[in-house]
């Protein structure tokens, strides 16, 4: 049973965060802001038309007459008929009752004070809600002692008196808060993505950059947070920079050391197997010598491997190099060899250049020359090719030789790995050289059957290839 | 022919010295750079073996001097150093040839060889491999001795591979050499001039066809 896979969360994201804290709490804010901008705005206005409103009362209240109230009818002199209808022309309907709540003049229709009403606070004036005839009302009821008659009067203005106005304000108090809403998220969006722009920057940097590159960042371009970042950034490529210079440097070193003294052995033994003072040991001498080449190979291959491993850390060693120079190069070096087992070594080379460690390729090619030359049998062919393929170029040797075991074709690159048919002489450091070869340049190894499905065919394929006239 | 070699490891100095005296060189050897100064400017070499990892002055340097005070002695580097970078600086200082020790003595042998016969063919415009003398400013060619007839292409063809004797030389570059700049040949000429001049030299030097790159030369020789 497979376990169910792990839910990937994904990193926050800096600015993903930044408009998270900052956008749900202004949000709040903003919404906040128009509710108390809403009431706070009503509540004045309300205020401002109640108080007029109860100036009506009192207008009412002065101008009822104690005569018209004991013949029951109401008379209305014009003050009163003025404060009653407004200056917008909507009637607001009065009514004069006795404490018992009887009326005594104006409008039946218009509610009596509440019960229980003393008409102590306010000025003695109290506000309320009512209907009036279906129509909303805001209504004022007045304590008015009349000739020593407890009365009260109450003034009913329909409340589309102060719609209006109100709405005039909450509009215009709206249309403030939504261009607000709209303005303040849009403001934090784009300002967040500025402030995070000299980040998004280094990152495309970081992106565009290549392995190889490890010049320092220049932290001038970077803002005062990610200083930190880049400085051990920079610190990190110096001491990668640093460990694999020294590491060339150590190589150069072994590689003088060891090779100085091997080509002396050989040269000695060379002369040794040729002296006439020696020939009866000059079957053993030439073992030695034999020996001694093979180590001097083997340290070749080994220093190849240390070297190769830092190239592909430093970019200076990058250039430009043709491919088809590269094999009649390789083949001028074998031919003789190949001449002498009876070979017939060729190239079919197209004129192409990549970007590469000349001196890696040259070992590349030559190791890989080397195996096709040590398992073809006398009598085969062994073909060099370079050229494009697709994008990119591509190098590859081909033999009719024995070919490689399928099952072993995952072990060939292993370093240290021999093949069960070798004739025991190689380092099985070739294919492993190879194959470092082609990571250092990005590059792809491919190790198949040959055509006919016989002998063995390497192929390098480099993800570009430069223009052959550049 | 007079070789100095600049060595100071002993047993590779040694080595060096008895190689090519077996292989009929005049050698002389010293063991740095100030000593090989004093030897060049008392005495004519033909060629200087100098390796690069010298004490004091190295190899390069002892090149650079060679070349600033107007010298064209031929020069073979060897190093035990086998960066490109080396290889580059050690032909840009005016290095001729480049080998990457260990080495095989017949090869050192046979590089030294054709180093002192592609000076003296700048010098002398003689060039001779095996039985054929070639005459670079009059543009002829002996076989044993005698003239040989060849046509303006076919002595082109032969330049080439000759100054290069022992090295591939590729198609492209012989098309060149016969290819004039009012006329258009295919490689094919060059097969065609090739296998004619094969049939006019014979046995007497080899020109061998490296399938899909060119020709080479045999060194006689090596």
């Amino acid at each position: 049973m497979t376990p169910p896979p792990e839910p990937t969360r994904r990193p926050a994201s800096v600015g993903g965060r930044l408009l998270a804290l900052l956008l749900a709490p202004i949000g709040a804010l903003l919404l906040a802001g128009v509710l108390i901008d809403y009431y706070s705005s009503v509540g004045p206005v309300g205020g401002a038309f109640d108080r007029s409103l109860g100036d009506v009362a009192l207008v009412v209240a002065a101008y009822v007459r104690p005569g018209s109230v004991e013949r029951g009818r109401s008379e209305r002199p014009p003050e009163m008929v003025e404060a009653l209808s407004g200056l917008d022309g909507i009637a607001r309907r009065f009514a004069l009752r006795d404490a018992s709540g009887a009326l005594i003049a104006g409008d039946a229709a218009v509610p009596p004070p509440p019960k229980g009403w003393t008409p102590a606070a306010n000025r003695g004036l109290e506000f309320g809600d009512a209907l009036l005839g279906g129509e909303p009302v805001r209504v004022v009821w007045y304590a008015l002692d009349l000739d020593g008659r407890a009365t009260s009067v109450a003034v009913a203005e329909p409340t589309r008196v102060r719609d209006r106005p109100t709405r005039a304000l909450l509009t215009a108090t709206l249309i403030v808060d939504i261009l607000q809403l709209i303005a303040i998220p849009l403001l934090v969006v784009v300002g967040v993505r500025l402030g995070l722009k000299p980040l998004l920057a280094l990152r495309d940097h970081m992106a565009a950059r290549s392995a190889r590159e490890l010049e320092p960042l220049d932290s001038r371009s970077v803002p005062v947070e990610a200083h930190t970042l880049v400085d051990s950034l920079n610190a990190l490529f110096g001491r990668v920079r640093a460990a694999a210079e020294s590491q060339q440097k150590f190589v150069a070193d072994a590689a003088h050391q060891m090779r100085t003294p091997l080509a002396g052995i050989q040269a000695q033994l060379e002369l040794l197997e040729h002296d006439p003072q020696a020939t009866a040991l000059r079957e053993r001498i030439h073992l030695v010598g034999e020996g001694i080449r093979r180590l001097g190979h083997t340290a070749h291959q080994l220093l190849t491997l240390a070297r190769a491993e830092s190239s592909a850390t430093l970019a200076r060693d990058f250039r430009r190099v043709d491919l088809p120079e590269l094999i009649a190069e390789a083949v001028t070096m074998q031919l003789d060899r190949a001449l002498a087992k009876g070979i017939d070594l060729g190239a079919e080379a197209a004129p192409v250049r990549v970007t590469g460690v000349g001196w890696l390729l040259r070992e590349l090619i030559n190791n890989l020359l080397d195996n096709a030359l040590n398992y073809t049998p006398r009598g085969g062919f062994v073909t060099l090719r370079c050229g494009t393929r697709g994008p990119g170029a591509f190098l590859e040797v081909e033999d009719d030789g024995p070919g490689i075991a399928a099952m072993e074709l995952p072990l060939v690159t292993a370093r240290f790995h021999r093949s069960p048919a070798s004739e025991g002489t190689g380092t099985g450091l070739g294919l492993a050289i190879v194959s470092d070869v082609a990571d250092v340049h990005g590059a792809k190894l491919i190790i198949e059957a040959g055509a006919g499905g016989r002998g063995t065919r390497v192929r390098i394929e480099f993800l570009a290839a430069l223009d052959p006239a550049a | 022919m007079r070789i100095l070699i600049v060595e100071d490891d002993a047993l590779v100095a040694d080595g060096l010295k008895r190689g090519l005296a077996g292989a009929g060189f005049a050698v002389d050897q010293v063991g740095t750079a100030e000593q090989a100064e004093t030897a060049l400017a008392a005495d004519e070499f033909d060629l200087a073996v100098v390796d690069i990892g010298l004490p004091q002055i190295d190899g390069l340097t002892l090149v650079r001097r060679l070349r600033r005070s107007g010298s064209s002695l031929p020069v073979l580097i060897i190093t035990a150093r086998d960066a490109l970078a080396d290889r580059v600086d050690a032909l840009d200082l005016g290095a001729d040839d480049y080998m990457v020790k260990p080495f095989e003595l017949p090869e050192v042998a046979a590089r030294c060889r054709a180093l002192i016969r592609r000076t003296r063919s700048a010098t002398s415009a003689q060039l001779t491999i095996g039985a054929v003398a070639l005459d670079l400013s009059s543009r002829t060619v002996e076989l044993d001795g005698h003239p040989l007839d060849v046509t303006r292409r076919e002595w082109s063809i032969l330049e080439c591979l000759a100054l290069d004797t022992g090295r591939v030389v590729r198609k492209e570059r012989l098309l060149r050499a016969i290819a004039g700049w009012d006329e258009e040949l295919t490689p094919n000429a060059v097969e065609v001039y090739v296998s004619r001049l094969r049939a006019k030299l014979g046995d007497a030097v080899a020109i061998r066809t490296v399938r899909g790159l060119g020709y080479r030369l045999d060194d006689p020789a090596a």
